[in-house]
């Protein structure tokens, strides 16, 4: 009850002086913002956006052909009669009598295709206007979607997923047929209700859609015409990203300042006097802000109409951010090494979760981004348990890890110390490693290095996986070499640093084999638990060696920390990088030697 | 206003920033953005425009065919990029859920010239990238049909649309999207990075409490708010100019660089300024940094919605079409810094005289 009871009274004082401090001062002024901003808004969608404008130069000799190209704002159109086909240089596209000349250049090669586009955006309005609806729209699709869960395997040595069978045959299924009946020739819209969707389709903005994007569809959207069937953008991420994700992260910043407040003003050390755990402080500071997320996620979930199950894979996702905000917190040593800190950290995890969510929206890989489930369940399918534990086992594990190391150092040694960013953070993977048992905690340590080395490897894995195929497993039997070897070597580093004398002949040894240990270990109990679709294919023998013959793999671990600290025991610390290369080329080559294997 | 005091201020934030090694983050992080160039080129174009995707593969397409006979099987097999199967339909539909196939088309027996719709029903992937690319292969052999079969019913238009006639387009698809979006966005970058740097820079004098030492000696506080601007200045320069470099290196070149970094150093001076009046107004980093990016929000909604906006004249000085009336809307934003410029001074000024008044 003690250590509740004090969560709890920081927890309400923290939430005082966040909002006394803000309360008085800023949010006067973010009213007025606020309206502005509202203003500003009309006056925007009023005006509409200028940012491309004036971007191609065109010259029409024609004034109703004229009328059509002044209304796109990237042209700045002229009309002339006299000379305009001696001048044509002047202009990426000139129009004469209806045809349309384009300068052979990058720019004339662009402003012809915006032209295009805007022909057929006139041509379907001109189509619209006809009394006699199926004489201008003669030809209607009615889309129908197959679900089809691609197996990562499906991917292996490059070749495309639906690539040409034997060309002269049409190809056979292998599992069962099931009957599906011929649909009905007749359209299934009134000929009233399809000339409202063409006229709402013409007057959408591109962007137009994004404001209902999360509202309940009509149905329309799988009845079109040829001209219609644009694919579909998948810019709804990024929106997303928007909504849920920026919300989350302005307010994980507060909790940032937070920490460093304590640290700046060196109010922090009264509370470190108080008889209150370090755990319970951390706890009760973050209790406010990690509210304040939920009930902005539930918020912005119920304004948009969606499930409340959204807020599942947003769980992990604040966590992550609270806990990367801590650490942060903890570290920078001014509010200029916070700043571009946390607009590192934003940036890095932006992308982890937003990259996956569009471009590998086909493969198991998006799922890596608890996002993705945020896709999923707005659209309707939802997830399951097992993918719910894939996408988000590493931000839980991740969280978990960093606040116990936000906590284990939360002392006035480490919060006022005035050291440089980078053996700071060494000092804080220390503090992990025991004086008593050094060699045990260097195996925790390990094995708690794995979610993070996992979570790199998927964002590896997922940015190189859009390479052709050699280069991408190239790149990435590098990138995992490199990523395991550092991570494991991380611990010894850290001791070392602070104890030279800890690296003695038989330490090497032990510590190497127990590091190995650790890792293998974690390693296989994550993958387990999580990975087993990714571990089938090619990319996930690159990464995920250890699944095969076991003593292999911890010989390679092996191998990779002994190189690493008997580099830093011969040469000190000045010879950690070159070992830490070394370890990444034996690794590499190993990773090769294995994947050859595995390639036909 | 001592010149040499803001210097001196200036030179010694700068080193600060070198010996903190902030730059090189700094640098990592674009330095990260970079490395992604190659990735953001494809990816972010493919999101922009997925139609440009459709260009890069080159496989035939198992398509499946049921229904009734039609000229599309014709228009089909014409396609270099897809390989048609008359199928039964069932059948089909099963091929396609094994990705054995890419779609299948249903075709209804309706005449080509009745009164009705022609609907024909298309089957595809749900959410598969590679459902886009087949899309739109599809699409240009339906849209041809669709020529076709207004012809057929021509007779029944009330009017005709203007005729244009376009020569093959080729592909540049990268172009609208680097230098009307990519760009810009470059461009802007190191303005928000100094204008939050600035706010860093004077919180962080009052929370640590190192005012006092400062203004015990002889700069000012106004010049110590000079000194500050000034270095946050010098950065957005400098990084944008990095950037066109790295743009020029990536073999995307970038015409009239010198007006382009004008315009940045000038909007990012505007920035600052506003970053800095909100850091002496809070003098404390929270409330300013909140402050200023609610405030941000509005400015870049507001100068996006006027027409040749500074940034719009950027995109329009790197492809070369903008006009000598780009010096004019650099003089309007220089104007409006000045003003800004002139309330920070007093502002400064008041706030330094109260200090002194204090001590």
């Amino acid at each position: 009850m003690g250590a509740l009871s004090s969560v709890w009274t920081i927890a309400r004082w923290e939430t005082r002086r966040s909002m006394s401090s803000m309360g008085r001062e800023v949010l006067p002024l973010a009213a007025v913002l606020l309206v502005l901003l509202v203003l500003v808004t009309g006056f925007a969608a009023q005006s509409g956006m200028h940012l491309q404008d004036g971007m191609y130069r065109i010259a029409v000799d024609d004034p109703d052909v004229f009328q059509i190209v002044a209304a796109d704002e990237r042209f700045s159109a002229y009309r002339t009669d006299a000379g305009l086909r001696e001048n044509r240089h002047a202009y990426d596209i000139v129009i004469l009598q209806g045809e349309v000349y384009a300068a052979d250049t990058d720019r004339g090669r662009s402003a012809l295709r915006a032209l295009e586009r805007d022909y057929e955006a006139y041509v379907s309005w001109v189509a619209n206007a006809q009394p006699d609806l199926f004489a201008a729209y003669p030809l209607w699709i009615d889309l129908r979607y197959v679900k089809s869960e691609l197996d990562f395997a499906a991917t292996q040595s490059g070749r495309q997923v639906g690539a040409p069978p034997d060309p002269s045959a049409p190809p056979v299924p292998e599992g069962p047929v099931e009957t599906v009946h011929p649909p009905s020739p007749a359209a299934a819209f009134s000929e009233a209700e399809l000339r409202e969707s063409l006229r709402r389709d013409a007057a959408d903005h591109p962007l137009a859609r994004y404001a209902d994007l999360l509202s309940a569809d009509t149905g329309m959207e799988t009845f079109k015409t040829p001209s219609q069937l644009s694919p579909p953008l998948p810019f709804d991420s990024i929106i997303l990203v928007f909504v849920f994700i920026f919300p989350l992260y302005f307010t994980s910043q507060f909790f940032m300042m937070s920490m460093v407040n304590e640290r700046v003003g060196r109010t922090g050390e009264i509370l470190l006097s108080a008889p209150i755990r370090p755990a319970a402080i951390i706890l009760g500071k973050a209790l406010p802000y990690l509210a304040a997320m939920l009930l902005i996620s539930t918020v912005v979930t119920l304004l948009n109409g969606a499930s409340l199950l959204i807020l599942l894979p947003l769980v992990p996702v604040i966590l992550f951010f609270l806990a990367n905000a801590l650490i942060i917190g903890m570290s920078a040593r001014s509010f200029k090494e916070l700043s571009f800190l946390s607009i590192f950290f934003s940036t890095v995890a932006t992308s982890y979760l937003f990259f996956p969510t569009v471009f590998a929206n086909v493969h198991v890989v998006s799922i890596v981004s608890p996002l993705t489930l945020v896709v999923l369940q707005l659209q309707g399918d939802g997830f399951t348990v097992a993918e719910y534990v894939y996408s988000t086992s590493l931000f839980f594990a991740t969280s978990l890890v960093l606040l116990y190391a936000g906590a284990a150092n939360f002392n006035e040694e480490r919060l006022f110390s005035e050291q440089r960013l980078l053996p700071r953070l060494a000092d804080f993977v220390a503090a992990g490693v025991s004086e008593r048992r050094p060699l045990l905690s260097l195996l925790l340590l390990s094995a708690f290095a794995v979610p993070f080395v996992f979570m790199i490897q998927m964002m590896a894995l997922v940015l190189l996986f859009n390479l052709p195929m050699p280069l991408s497993l190239v790149l990435l039997i590098v990138a995992a070499a490199f990523i395991e070897e550092f991570a494991k070597s991380v611990g010894i580093y850290a001791v070392f640093r602070m104890r030279p004398a800890f690296l003695s002949a038989r330490n090497v040894l032990a510590g190497s084999f127990l590091v190995a240990l650790g890792f293998l270990a974690g390693e296989k109990i994550l993958l387990f638990a999580t990975l087993a679709q990714i571990v089938d294919s090619v990319f996930g023998s690159v990464l995920f060696l250890s699944l095969q013959v076991l003593w292999m793999p911890f010989l390679l671990h092996f191998t990779g920390v002994l190189v690493v600290s008997s580099a830093l025991k011969i040469g000190g610390r000045r010879a950690y990088g070159i070992g830490l290369v070394a370890a990444s080329v034996v690794h590499g080559l190993y990773n090769l030697y294995v994947v050859s294997g595995v390639l036909p | 206003m001592n010149a040499r005091h803001i210097r001196l201020i200036a030179r010694k934030e700068l080193s600060g920033l070198y010996a903190e090694k902030t730059i090189v983050s700094a640098i990592l992080l674009q330095l990260f953005i970079a490395m992604f160039s190659s990735f953001l080129m494809v990816g972010l174009t493919a999101m922009y425009d997925p139609e440009a995707m459709a260009e890069y593969s080159t496989v035939r397409y198992p398509i499946g065919y049921a229904g009734a006979e039609s000229p599309l099987i014709d228009a089909f097999e014409k396609s270099d990029d897809l390989r048609l199967y008359r199928m039964d339909l069932s059948v089909a539909v099963a091929a396609l859920s094994e990705r054995k196939l890419s779609a299948v088309v249903y075709v209804p027996d309706t005449s080509p010239d009745a009164e009705g719709p022609i609907t024909i029903t298309l089957y595809l992937l749900q959410n598969d990238l590679q459902s886009s690319i087949i899309n739109t292969k599809i699409r240009d052999v339906l849209l041809g049909y669709e020529a076709e079969l207004r012809e057929i019913r021509a007779d029944r238009l009330a009017f005709l649309p203007i005729s244009l006639n376009f020569p093959d387009a080729g592909g540049a698809d990268f172009f609208e999207f680097v230098y009307g979006l990519l760009i810009p966005l470059l461009m802007f970058l190191p303005a928000i990075v100094s204008a939050a740097l600035i706010i860093d820079l004077i919180t962080e004098e009052y929370q640590r409490q190192t005012l006092e030492t400062l203004m015990s000696t002889p700069v000012t506080f106004a010049e110590m708010v000079w000194g500050k601007i000034a270095a946050c200045e010098l950065l957005v320069p400098v990084q944008s100019g990095a950037w066109l470099l790295l743009l020029g290196a990536n073999g995307i070149a970038v015409r009239h660089g010198v007006e382009i970094l004008l315009h940045a150093a000038a909007g990012g001076l505007f920035l600052i300024l506003l970053g800095a009046l909100a850091a002496l107004r809070y003098r404390e980093r929270t409330g300013a940094q909140f402050v200023f990016s609610t405030a941000l929000v509005v400015v870049i909604l507001f100068v996006l919605a006027v027409p040749y906006n500074p940034l719009n004249l950027m995109v329009r000085l790197a492809v070369g079409t903008a006009g000598p009336e780009h010096w004019l809307m650099l003089v309007l934003v220089l104007a409006a810094t000045a003003g800004l410029a002139w309330l920070t001074n007093a502002y400064a000024r008041r706030m330094g005289d109260a200090l002194h008044a204090v001590q």
